[in-house]
């Protein structure tokens, strides 16, 4: 749990388990969650190239029950998906899938039928280069940051360009390769600006307001952010990806509290080692937090090693309930924790 | 061609991946012993950068299985700046083999790939105790199951008829006394580890990674006698015996003598290894030292010596796509480079067993050739990849006459390498130019259609006999 008199964030639980077929309950290399309107839990499954014919999105809720799932196979057809990066609900309740590889956004319904797509490859406004983050605002606008063309472009929800803003560069209000995308209760927008290692901040017409973040390792620092949202009262949630932890900083982006994580074994787990006994045994010997030797003392290979730890987180979103969630594609799994 | 060039470029075959002329330029600048330093002491390595990889492909990001491990390792050798480097991992990947199939971590198994290129060039020494902590290599050979009071041979066999001084050189009770000397020598939660390896086991979230672990109240600290010496020997102790062995300076100078300078060892090939051996002690075991006695002998620099070995799947498939300028960035397609080399024979990280893979000419069978040949035709004979734009640039700016058959193939040939052929091959290539008639050009420079005929007699000279030679 980490804390301050203002501010609370304790673990409630992990869902998922990885799933090592084409369809069904689990995840495989999740990479974003969305919220329904009915509490349902959207999962971004972005596949590895073994498992990509099953790259879908899949429903569940807080309770662990898996709903339901949609997907159209890997690829550019209809429907279809080949790198999708992120998703968000759009204000009309459909679901908006970037795909960094097709350079396009589809559109689903919370059923999953395909409504549309936007986007086409290109460097000019409105054009795609490997589209990564996307957030909606209080007034159904659409932000995606545009990795590869270094910049975010702003949409009205049907897809028609409004306007952009950055190009590459390490000043203020330039990126490099940015991936999350954030919007606060005032619909400014937070962009985290992954090779920069900082989260830019600018309010909705793209002014830049202030940076968050510094490389390094050390405990207020960034490497490689991937995923920014932000709660009700401002405080700001980053997924250090480069650093496998969440960190938080309070509104004026003064940091407040690094998480390494704490997962345990979700619902699904528990029914794993019911039937597999001789693993749950010898796990019941061993030290999942082991200390490890030196040369692998990265948080990289710390978490490959530490099963609790966050490993790959790639995005951070807030439910309506103040849920926080950690989205991790190397462990298949999200760990929830309660902002309060 | 100059004579240093073909040195030069023979130098860059065998302790790298081959060498575009741009590359070759600049080594040549530098001279040939200057080069063979900088092979032999790797600075930055510039190679595309694990963050990049990472967030592109989810799977060399999370390592659950082979192809994405594979694909990773190729990134490293298609846009290193120390091709030796990757080289000599690759080299001691085959001589200490050890496979997925048994394992499936494809982490550790890159763990050692790292460990292979922070201590491949130093201490044989520490390289064989680096090796004997390997989580991957302990489970690969049962040293999980070398107990205090039940001991496991096999990787105590295998490190000394495999690893370091080769059978006939040690008694049955050396083995087991070499075995005991590595009790307690394991992997943390060994147990777990082993049941999750043995399952293949995935659940409930992913692979867990190894590290080594010493479990002293496992250890037999008995006195043991190994080698005609006697002492309370724990696993060091043993490697200190092993390297300090003739036979083990023979059996590791012999082995670098065929990879990087012929399959075969003649009278001529025993005088280098003999001068191999003695860098080996003078150096107090150090690979670079015998690494460096080799590439500036007389013998490596000889006719004799080039065209001598036959490129192995890998080294081919990674020089063909450098050689192409192919591969600089993050692609799906590495995918499909990664099941080429399985294609011809050598799936990394998946050698057929603990003896590795079977070099020479055992590279070569008929379904293996086909491969080879249309992998490195296909590469090569398109006109839009940069390696290739930059080959008939160069063959252009040299050979103003492009309609003289002769002179364009000689030009190509000097520019993809030097690459040497027989008479009969070059009378070939030579009967394939004329066949797509004289090279189209404008205001003296290929057009598009000109540039394609040159491509495609690039992709001809690669689907040689000899472009198989190193």
């Amino acid at each position: 749990m980490a804390y301050t008199s203002a501010l609370t964030i304790r673990y409630l639980k992990t869902i998922g388990i990885v799933n090592n077929g084409s369809n069904g309950r689990g995840f495989a290399n999740p990479y974003d969650v969305a919220f329904g309107a009915d509490d349902e839990i959207f999962v971004l499954n972005r596949c590895d190239p073994a498992r990509r014919s099953g790259i879908r999105v899949g429903v569940c809720n807080i309770d662990e029950e898996y709903l339901y799932e949609f997907g159209y196979g890997f690829g550019d057809g209809e429907g279809q998906m080949t790198l999708p990066v992120a998703m968000a609900f759009d204000s009309e309740g459909r679901l908006l899938v970037t795909d960094e590889h097709t350079n396009r956004i589809n559109i689903y319904s919370k059923k999953g039928d395909v409504i549309g797509k936007w986007g086409v490859k290109g460097d000019l406004e409105g054009e795609f280069h490997g589209p990564a983050g996307i957030a909606v605002d209080s007034q159904g606008l659409v932000y995606v940051s545009d990795q590869r063309n270094h910049r975010i472009q702003k949409y009205t929800s049907e897809g028609e360009f409004l306007s952009q803003w950055g190009t590459k560069g390490a000043n203020e209000a330039e990126f490099n390769l940015p991936w999350g995308i954030g919007v606060d209760t005032s619909d400014n927008i937070y962009v985290a600006d992954w090779r920069n290692d900082r989260v830019q901040i600018f309010d909705s017409s793209g002014q830049y307001i202030q940076a968050i973040g510094d490389f390094g390792e050390g405990q207020e620092t960034l490497n490689r952010p991937s995923g920014v949202s932000v709660d009700k009262k401002g405080n700001i949630y980053v997924t250090d990806w480069g650093n496998e932890r969440l960190q938080v900083y309070d509104s004026s982006g003064q940091f407040i509290s690094s998480m390494r994580g704490e997962a345990t074994l979700s619902e699904w787990a528990k029914e794993f080692f019911e039937s597999n006994q001789d693993e749950m045994e010898t796990r019941g010997i061993s030290n999942l937090n082991p200390d490890i030797p030196d040369h692998l003392n990265t948080p990289y290979h710390i978490s490959s090693q530490t099963e609790s730890y966050f490993w790959g987180p790639v995005s951070v979103r807030i439910d309506s309930n103040n849920r926080l969630y950690v989205v991790e594609s190397n462990r298949h799994r999200i760990q929830i924790y309660q902002i309060g | 061609m100059s004579e240093n060039v073909s040195i030069m470029a023979h130098l860059m075959r065998r302790a790298g991946f081959g060498a575009t002329r741009n590359e070759l330029e600049v080594c040549l600048d530098d001279g040939y012993e200057y080069t063979v330093e900088k092979l032999l002491n790797p600075g930055e390595s510039n190679h595309m950068p694990d963050d990049i990889i990472r967030r592109y492909h989810v799977d060399q990001s999370e390592l659950r299985q082979l192809d994405g491990a594979g694909s990773y390792w190729l990134y490293r050798m298609l846009t290193t700046n120390n091709p030796l480097e990757e080289k000599l991992a690759l080299f001691w990947h085959g001589l200490f083999a050890t496979g997925y199939a048994k394992l499936n971590q494809a982490r550790a198994l890159l763990n050692q790939i790292d460990m292979f290129r922070q201590y491949g060039f130093g201490s044989f020494r520490e390289l064989l105790i680096e090796l004997s902590k390997d989580p991957a290599m302990i489970l690969w050979l049962d040293n999980n199951e070398n107990h205090k009071e039940a001991i496991n041979e096999n990787y105590g066999r295998e490190l000394l008829e495999l690893f370091s001084m080769g059978i006939g050189n040690y008694s049955e009770e050396d083995i087991k006394e070499c075995a005991k000397a590595f009790t307690g020598w394991t992997l943390g939660n060994a147990e777990y580890m082993s049941v999750r390896a043995s399952k293949d086991s995935i659940w409930p979230y992913g692979r867990i990674a190894w590290h080594y672990e010493y479990r002293a109240d496992d250890h037999d600290g008995s006195e043991k006698k190994f080698l005609g010496k006697e002492g309370n020997f724990n696993g060091e102790d043993i490697v200190d015996i092993i390297v300090a062995q003739e036979a083990t300076a023979n059996f590791l100078s012999t082995r670098l003598f065929q990879y990087f300078a012929s399959d075969e060892v003649d009278a001529d090939g025993e005088f280098v290894i003999s001068e191999m051996m003695q860098a080996y002690f003078e150096s107090g075991y150090k690979v670079s030292a015998v690494l460096r006695s080799l590439f500036n002998s007389d013998y490596f620099k000889s006719e004799k010596c080039m065209y001598s070995r036959v490129k192995g799947p890998v080294e081919s498939v990674v020089g063909t796509a450098r050689l192409a300028g192919t591969y600089q960035e993050p692609t799906l397609d590495v995918h499909s480079l990664w099941a080429q080399t399985m294609f011809m024979g050598q799936g990394l990280l998946a050698p057929p067993t603990v003896e590795g893979w079977h070099e020479g000419v055992e590279w070569i069978d008929s379904g293996s050739l086909v491969e080879r040949i249309n992998f490195a035709a296909k590469e090569l004979s398109d006109p839009t990849k940069e390696g290739v734009k930059d080959i008939i640039h160069r063959v252009t700016a040299a050979q103003k006459d492009l309609s003289d058959s002769e002179k364009l193939v000689d030009s190509c040939l000097d520019f993809m390498g030097p690459i040497q052929v027989e008479a009969d091959t070059r009378e070939g290539l030579i009967q394939f130019a004329e066949s797509q008639g004289v090279v189209r050009t404008e205001e003296g420079y290929p057009d598009q259609s000109g540039s394609t005929q040159i491509a495609r007699l690039i992709g001809m000279i690669a689907s040689t006999r000899e472009y198989q030679l190193a």
